[in-house]
């Protein structure tokens, strides 16, 4: 053998072992253990019975262990906060819209940008609407895959009280206020007893982004909160005059009593409690799922009452960023995690089965030619809902195999029909340095300036103003870029 | 002719701790839990003075936060200013009712009906404030109509004493004698437990001596009961004012959006800016916490020299 030929076999064999070698590192690693902390999904309780046969089903799929850690919802962000501290990191997260941008620009999480871009999951056109996951971009990076649709609310209307009344769904705002004075003064329920009120929230500002969740009719094209106008321009959505129509619309039923005196004191289960109660017939809460829930708890109350969702009156729905399932900075392989885990439970076939409706014969059953849900083992008054991601809320092409409530798929298609989605909030140091004392400022003037007889709008922004400025100032100096 | 060597004091030191070693032996878990449970945490002090988030490491600031609580975050003095005021009047009244409610349950001569009306007023202590909270918003309710209201707004309207419902608890200036009046209801009871315990205490000799020289209850009660209670009335002082800036779960429960600025001590104001902002930023909350508990051993301090110089007794 000549030495040019020499040499030339020896070339071919090191560019043949070099590109081995990428190929090897090309392939994405499995991890053999994925360390998940979990809030919202597999109910409240996470029994035995519930998860681990999902842990095995997964194992024996893919040959990966899920360690499930699940704290108390109410200290939900406490702990994971606590793992971080502690250097306890787990792998995945699940993180909701206010706290994501925090993690995210604290660099705790992994930019999994050019995995989704680059995967097989993405190629696959499983995801059908890439909305959800661009939703969760920050300054266009991804460090969050949607757990599901982020959802949001709607109006709930007792339909019973209109046909008692011979009122029609309103259908623009002034209708809506006159079914609000009607609710209030008519005798909706026919009792004879002035018992009844037109409409009740949870506060009148909501407790996280997306502020003006709630009270959909009054907020309309008003945004109490600091964010980016159409001209791309951050602006003070308290200073923008739509915000003063919306506290106009708002003091105007409060002041007239058709809305709950009570709204500012009211958290999610007192506002839900008092529809359930027949003491109001109105009151936005989320779409979906919860029509049924809403409806089959009036009627313990009141056999014959009908819970309708309607189109929005005024404005339009929001649908608030998703939940998103986060991979940490820590994580030893984060591909692993996106391609073994994410990738797979959001495949819209088997993967996507396992992690939202269960394990045929445990959470779910086949009778005939349909399948039923089981009772949920936590409350076998109820069936069981969800593993990760709820089935009403999902966003890819997967096949349902139970049929969902006729009332869960016309309250979702009216919402979706009705809504726009709300972006995921900022975070900078400037951003998180500020805000927190912008937050109770905000929230004051508005109970002000809605309940109290005293104060006008004009004179709770001005009061606002004069005790946030200097916040607003600032964020908005970064965020302007001044 | 020999002297006695004195024993030397490390010898003498270590006889008595061999002599007491089963004291000790006993005292060890107490104080293995009290350096763990108290004094190690302390170690979180320092993040006053570092910006502090879970995700990177601590980096140093010095005075920073301080400069920031002190100079630009009015909401901080205003917690500030509103912790003093409702702890400080809490407090006041703190020790006039339980003095009073004390020397009442004390007049009480039938042993049943004494100890029936003990256990009554105690047992509000043992309700939480939650569930406080929630018994006094339905008892104050204002209520959209007369079916929702509540039992003091009903009978305030059923008898014309006012034109509409109040809503107590959301308006600024029923919120803090409404939260003082909560605050005694809960607790009144439970403080006169040591005020009872002394008043037991005293001999009845002198209650004895003063009839003889024609003293009437009144005169007994100011002569003999009141400077016998001296004393404990100064240490319970003392006791309840390192407590005063510990101002938290009472207002929080009773809190809400329209009276904000009124309301906020500087506990919750921590809880809101560590907490609820979800800023994840733990410096400023910290450096908050220490000027706290900086003022409240300050008040103790001071309160303690006062009643050494003018009573000649203090606890430290």
């Amino acid at each position: 053998m000549t030495l040019t030929k020499r040499l030339l076999a020896a070339v071919v064999a090191v560019v043949t072992l070099c590109s081995m070698g990428a190929a090897v590192s090309a392939e994405t690693v499995k991890p053999e253990t994925i360390t998940f902390f979990i809030d919202t999904v597999f109910g409240s309780m996470m029994l035995d019975s519930t998860f681990q046969p999902v842990v095995d089903a997964f194992k024996e799929a893919t040959g990966i262990t899920i360690k499930f850690i699940k704290p108390d919802h109410s200290v939900y962000y406490d702990q994971l906060n606590l793992a971080f501290a502690s250097g306890d990191i787990p792998d995945l997260m699940e993180i909701g819209s206010t706290n994501y941008p925090t993690y995210a620009s604290n660099g705790a999480l992994w930019d999994m940008t050019s995995a989704w871009e680059g995967s097989a999951l993405r190629a696959s056109g499983a995801v059908k609407d890439e909305n959800y996951v661009n939703a969760l971009k920050i300054e266009g990076k991804l460090y969050g895959f949607p757990l599901s649709m982020g959802n949001g609310t709607i109006t709930y209307i007792r339909q019973d009280w209109l046909d008692n009344l011979g009122l029609t769904t309103p259908a623009n705002y002034d209708e809506f206020v006159e079914t609000l004075r009607a609710f209030t003064e008519d005798d909706p329920d026919g009792n004879g007893v002035d018992d009844t009120f037109g409409i009740t929230a949870p506060g009148l500002i909501n407790g996280e982004t997306p502020y003006d969740i709630y009270l959909r009719e009054f907020y309309q094209d008003a945004k109490p909160d600091i964010y980016q106008n159409a001209d791309g321009a951050w602006v003070d959505g308290m200073q923008e005059p739509q915000m003063l129509d919306a506290l106009y619309r708002l003091r105007d039923v409060y002041q007239k009593g058709y809305m709950d005196v009570e709204v500012i004191t009211n958290n999610t289960s007192a506002a839900r409690e008092k529809f359930y109660a027949g003491q109001t017939g109105t009151f936005n809460y989320w779409a979906g799922n919860w029509n049924v829930t809403i409806e089959n708890n009036t009627r313990k109350n009141f056999p014959d009452a009908s819970v309708k969702p309607i189109p929005p009156t005024g404005g339009i729905y929001i649908e608030r960023p998703s939940l998103a399932l986060a991979i940490s900075n820590a994580c030893a392989n984060p591909e692993g995690v996106f391609e073994y885990l994410i990738s797979y439970a959001y495949d819209g076939a088997e993967g996507q089965t396992l992690f939202t409706r269960g394990i045929e014969g445990i959470h779910y059953v086949k009778e005939g030619d349909a399948y039923k849900q089981l009772p949920d083992p936590e409350n076998t008054e109820k069936l069981f809902e969800k593993v990760i991601a709820a089935p009403d809320l999902v966003y890819t092409s997967w096949a349902d195999p139970i049929k969902l409530d006729e009332r869960v798929l016309s309250s979702k298609a009216m919402f979706m029909e009705n809504r726009r989605f709300d972006p995921v909030p900022p975070a900078s140091a400037v951003w998180i340095e500020n805000i927190s004392e912008v937050i109770p400022i905000r929230k004051e003037a508005i109970a002000l300036a809605v309940t109290d007889e005293g104060v006008t709008p004009e004179q709770a922004i001005a009061d606002y103003v004069s005790q946030a400025q200097p916040f607003i100032d600032a964020i908005l100096a970064e965020r302007n870029g001044k | 002719m020999t002297t006695a060597q004195p024993t030397k004091p490390r010898v003498r030191r270590a006889a008595r701790l061999w002599k007491y070693r089963y004291h000790y032996l006993m005292f060890l878990p107490v104080f293995a839990a009290t350096f763990l449970f108290f004094y190690l945490p302390m170690g979180g002090i320092r993040f006053a003075f570092y910006r502090y988030t879970p995700f990177q490491p601590p980096s140093w600031v010095g005075w920073a936060n301080f400069e920031k609580l002190l100079f630009q975050r009015p909401a901080f003095w205003t917690a500030f200013r509103n912790t003093l005021t409702l702890s400080l009047t809490n407090l006041a009244l703190s020790m006039l009712c339980s003095v009073t409610l004390s020397l009442l349950i004390n007049e009480i001569k039938n042993r049943f009906l004494k100890r029936a009306m003990q256990t009554i007023v105690y047992l509000p202590h043992f309700l939480s404030w939650v569930v406080v909270a929630s018994v006094f918003y339905i008892i104050l309710s204002p209520g959209n109509n007369p079916a929702t209201s509540g039992l003091v707004n009903a009978f305030l309207t059923r008898w014309g004493l006012v034109s509409k419902p109040i809503f107590f608890l959301a308006d600024a200036r029923w919120w803090t004698p409404v939260y003082l009046f909560i605050s005694r209801w809960k607790e009144t009871g439970w403080g006169t437990v040591i005020f009872l315990a002394t008043l037991t205490s005293i001999s009845p000799d002198l209650y004895e001596a003063a009839q003889i020289d024609g003293a009437g209850r009144w005169r007994q009660c100011l002569n003999v009961t009141i400077p016998a209670m001296m004393n404990t009335f100064v240490v319970v002082l003392i006791l309840n004012l390192s407590k005063v800036m510990n101002l938290f779960e009472s207002v929080l429960v009773l809190q809400n959006d329209r009276v904000l600025r009124a309301t906020e001590v500087l506990q919750t104001y921590v809880y809101h800016q560590g907490i609820v902002a979800q800023s994840a930023e733990y410096g400023y909350p910290t450096a908050v916490g220490l000027f706290r508990s900086v003022v409240a051993c300050a008040l103790v301090l001071i309160c303690n020299t006062v009643s050494k110089r003018v009573n000649g007794r203090g606890i430290i």
